[in-house]
């Protein structure tokens, strides 16, 4: 094999797919990662066995001879963002699989291991369905971090992610908080297809998805448990989960006693004071809602975070109330989180007593829904 | 006192003492009276934990009108002759005094007809005596109905336990026969309301489902095992190594379809878990061992929990092999790759040839001491310290608590465990699990106390489907539960949907703290001993707090060890394990030959 490419190219997409790289794998060949020539290009894979989940870039490359090798992901990566930004050449000796990288001044060899040891990594196949990037990258943002992160449900610790009609839902719980997101694709699905797709992947495919990607393709899995991201020079495959998603329709509220509508940034802060103190009561913080005085006078909503030993924090913000006063409590952490990816201006607060769980949602939007359960202090 | 001889009602009763000692053994006489009649299909009813009314109904021979009444007569029985009989039993019962201690403490009615007559009959017994008799017309077997249970022995009526427990005995009963005898259909209905069926296919496994609970059975392994003569064999399943319990009451023995309390023989179990499980931790196991019925003494005890074995020696080692077996074949099967958990391996990797060859020289700086004063230490970013996954809340800093150890300054961690501290008189060694459980247990006590423990309701998605006697023991604590913060609610047979969970384990599974505290609540109901609630709360500690392995920042170590320093009693965690060693200066000196 001998290659060569520009080492910015070279730095970013080692730095893609060392994301895929496992910390302690089992076969020493997975902390490796695969440099192989296609055409014009260098193709850079990594396959995370423990997660199922392989990232493959492909890089623009001179080809002066075919070929292919894994090397070490810390040592190649390291190597390369230290070297100068000017063409690298890459020369592997068959013989003994190591590789000679010169660049500029710089002469290094890494040892590798033979290619043919590296696991299949998925075919680039066609995808079935077309997202716009951007909206992809907000869906999974919008649901993922309400993923669970322990693995005692391991089927909660995946986004469900369904196909119906032209509409596509994404949603994940933890058991405490449910994120749901809907958008329109252009394709129809007479039939409904559905999969539970690992948060982890989900992250690498939202944080993978760039300005430039107009368009991502998904390939739903065939034969094989896998699902495919398509973006461009760049493809995230994920084995799905195995089980049975809870059924969340039922646990959106349909109806409710007080609505409040704030400004997302007033309440973001105020849960980040409150917070603060809240931190030594398990993140609870109380929550009271009172309905305007009289016409034409404001609203209010009032975040309390309290620590028996360090003190208090109270924050009252103007709201648009509508319905019943209402007193309850939430962990903040679980609101800041939601907060955090809202982007519009303004959110809707909707509950219906504090033993009911609290819905949050973009004002004006029903795209996106959140809830949230409450906290109580028992007897 | 002149000396007389005792009417017969009082020599009954006082045999009845020996026999009918709780409801739950009424149940059992009257199922091996059904087993022992050769029935497939036996129904229970209970009402009131048994003490409102008990019946018992099969499909088996039936009782002939002209014996019916002989039934009842104490030392009556149709299942011995002589007493050379009595060395190759083979029917539960001999002893021909169960039903006549029943009939002596409560009201009965028997509703039964022999398989080869065309009518049955119908007899009341009141306190032993007959009370009414007719003909009456009745499907083949007998129906058993035993009401007001020691209405005439009112010192045992005192002594009943709660009606929970009750129910908790009787549905372990049911399940105890259910298991021995796969091939007969058991149904338990307790106040009308179903609560244990076996299918009768003749199964074992089928049954250990249906008693043990899918979860457990799946994680169990079948076992078989013969001695050479083929004399003796032993069929069953136990459970696999990672699973165990705090006690040994899931050890369940039978030895020719009976079941057996057997001291020797559970520990034959145990012991082949030797090295498998830790001190203190006991397996689950439901063997069944068969061997010719005139090596073993069944006529031992009154209810005949007890047996003597002719060759207890050759039984334990049949067992303890085939258990061994089974249990070694399953370890040496190469174990899955299992997602990177937090462990202390890979922390202690060997360092490689050339970082061994190489060495880096050192520049003699003759510093006093590595960061003496707080400004050589090396400063730690606040900002990165939102680590929530270990959730080690912010200690109190001011001084409303008296301090009850010593400043401690925090020097390290060794092995992801130990926290390595240094005070006044010397170095501590602190378990770190240990002294986080009590900061925890002494902070929801105090919480408590206050009547603020803090709840987290859930999404409601999630069940916990437990066996009827853990169901039942569920249920009686249901109110100690909610205090805490498990909000539990009935959702159908044995089943209960989690609500709400306590919001420190809101990273932990549920259903896994619900199954500790079950177990501990099993194991000691002794007088004088802490309440429910504080068992409880101890079990959530438990599961609360940071895990031997865990690695910990600086501050996190330093907020344990700030905080263990306020708390009433340091020095053990709340089950009573040590928290800390402490290495005087002087026993250092001493060690080093200093002094």
């Amino acid at each position: 094999m001998r290659v060569s490419v520009r080492q910015e190219n070279l730095a970013k997409g080692l730095s893609i797919v060392g994301k895929a790289v496992e910390n302690r794998p089992t076969l020493p060949v997975l902390s490796n990662i695969l440099l192989s020539t296609e055409d014009a290009r260098l193709k850079l894979a990594a396959m995370d066995m423990s997660l199922g989940m392989s990232i493959t870039c492909w890089i623009g490359a001179k080809v002066d001879q075919p070929g292919a090798i894994t090397l070490p992901s810390r040592t190649l990566a390291d190597l390369v963002n230290n070297l100068s930004p000017e063409r690298v050449d890459l020369l592997l000796d068959k013989a003994t699989q190591t590789i000679n990288v010169r660049c500029g001044a710089t002469v290094s060899n890494i040892k590798g291991i033979d290619a043919s040891e590296f696991p299949l990594i998925p075919e680039n196949t066609q995808g079935d369905v077309v997202v716009s990037g951007q909206v992809l990258k907000e869906m999974i943002s919008q649901t993922v971090f309400a993923a669970a992160k322990e693995d005692n449900r391991p089927i909660l610790t995946g986004v469900y992610t369904e196909f119906n009609g032209n509409m596509m839902t994404m949603a994940a719980a933890d058991g405490y908080r449910l994120a749901v997101r809907t958008t329109e694709i252009e394709q129809r699905f007479d039939k409904k297809v559905f999969l539970v797709i690992p948060a982890r992947a989900l992250a690498e495919v939202a944080r993978i998805i760039s300005d430039e990607d107009e368009e991502v393709s998904i390939t739903l899995p065939g034969e094989r448990d896998l699902v495919l991201f398509h973006m461009k020079n760049t493809n995230v495959s994920s084995q799905l989960l195995e089980g049975k998603f809870p059924d969340f329709g039922a646990i959106i509220p349909r109806s409710y006693n007080t609505s409040s509508v704030v400004y997302t940034s007033d309440l973001l802060r105020a849960c980040k004071r409150a917070e603060i103190f809240a931190r030594d009561a398990a993140g609870s913080a109380q929550l009271i809602v009172k309905p305007p005085k009289g016409p034409g006078e404001p609203g209010e909503v009032v975040l309390v975070g309290k620590s028996s030993e360090r003190g208090d924090n109270t924050g009252m913000i103007d709201a648009s109330v509508e319905g019943e006063p209402l007193e309850t409590s939430f962990n903040v952490k679980y609101l800041i989180d939601a907060l955090n990816v809202i982007s519009d201006e303004r959110v809707v607060l909707q509950s219906s007593g504090s033993a009911n769980p609290g819905v949050l949602r973009p004002e004006n939007r029903d795209d996106f829904v959140y809830i949230v359960m409450p906290m109580a202090t028992q007897r | 006192m002149p000396i007389h001889v005792l009417a017969d009602q009082v020599v009954a009763q006082i045999a009845a003492g020996e026999v009918i000692e709780r409801p739950s053994s009424v149940i059992k006489e009257l199922v091996e009276n059904a087993l022992d009649a050769g029935a497939s299909n036996i129904r229970i009813s209970v009402d009131g934990g048994g003490r409102r009314m008990m019946r018992v109904s099969d499909d088996g021979y039936g009782i002939t009108t002209s014996e019916v009444e002989l039934a009842f007569a104490r030392h009556a029985t149709s299942k011995l002759q002589t007493a050379d009989d009595l060395s190759h039993i083979q029917t539960l019962g001999f002893r021909g005094e169960a039903l006549a201690s029943i009939a002596s403490v409560s009201h009965v009615t028997v509703t039964t007809r022999h398989r080869d007559e065309a009518s049955g009959t119908q007899m009341r017994l009141e306190g032993g005596r007959i009370d009414t008799r007719r003909s009456v017309g009745a499907p083949a077997g007998t129906v058993i109905t035993v009401e007001n249970l020691f209405y005439n022995t009112p010192a045992r009526f005192k002594f009943l336990k709660a009606e929970n427990t009750e129910k908790r005995q009787i549905a372990i009963v049911v399940n105890r026969y259910a298991i021995a005898y796969p091939h007969v259909r058991f149904f338990l209905e307790q106040d009308e309301r179903e609560v244990f069926r076996s299918s009768g296919s003749g199964e074992l496994a089928d049954v250990l489902v249906a008693a043990l609970g899918l979860d457990t059975f799946r994680d169990m392994l079948e076992i078989s095992g013969q001695d050479e003569a083929g004399q003796i064999s032993v069929y069953g399943y136990t459970s696999a190594p990672h699973m165990h319990r705090a006690d040994r009451s899931r050890i369940m023995l039978f030895v020719n379809g009976r079941w057996v309390q057997d001291t020797s023989l559970s520990y034959a179990v145990v012991q082949a878990y030797h090295t498998f499980l830790m001190t203190g931790r006991y397996p689950s196991a439901v063997l069944m061992i068969s061997l010719p019925p005139q090596e073993v003494d069944v006529n031992v005890h009154p209810t005949k929990a007890e047996v003597r074995f002719q060759n207890p020696n050759a039984i334990f080692s049949v067992i303890q092999r085939a258990v061994r077996r089974t249990i070694i074949d399953l370890a040496q099967t190469p174990s899955l790759h299992t997602p990177g958990r937090a462990s202390g391996d890979g922390q202690w990797t060997r360092p490689s040839d050339d970082s061994r060859r190489a060495m880096q020289m050192g520049m003699d700086l003759r510093l006093e001491s590595p960061g003496q004063f707080p400004h050589q230490r090396p400063r730690h970013d606040y900002e990165n310290t939102e680590r929530d996954s270990t959730a080690i809340p912010y200690g109190p800093t001011g001084p409303e608590r008296p301090r009850t150890l010593p400043m401690l300054r925090v020097i390290g961690q060794v092995g992801a465990s130990y926290i390595v501290t240094e005070g006044p008189a010397g170095m501590y060694l602190i378990d770190q699990h240990a002294a986080h459980e009590r900061i925890l247990y002494e902070q929801f006590m105090a919480d408590y106390a206050k009547q603020g423990t803090i709840a987290q309701y859930t999404l409601s998605t999630q069940t916990i489907e437990l066996p009827a006697p853990e169901a039942h023991l569920i249920e009686e604590n249901l109110d100690a539960l909610q205090a805490v913060g498990f909000g539990l609610e009935s959702f159908g047979t044995n089943t209960f949907l989690i609500r709400s969970v306590p919001a420190m384990l809101s990273d932990h599974s549920p259903v896994e703290v619900i199954g500790g505290i079950i177990n501990e609540l099993e194991i000691g109901k002794e007088p004088g001993q802490a309440t429910i609630e504080e068992k409880i709360i101890k079990r959530v500690c438990r599961h609360a707090a940071v895990k031997a392995g865990t690695v910990l920042s600086h501050d996190e170590m330093q907020s344990i060890i700030r905080q263990l320093e306020r708390c009433d009693s340091p020095h053990t965690c709340p089950h009573g394990r040590p928290t800390m060693l402490h290495m005087s200066g002087d026993q250092l000196a001493r060690e080093f030959g200093r002094k």
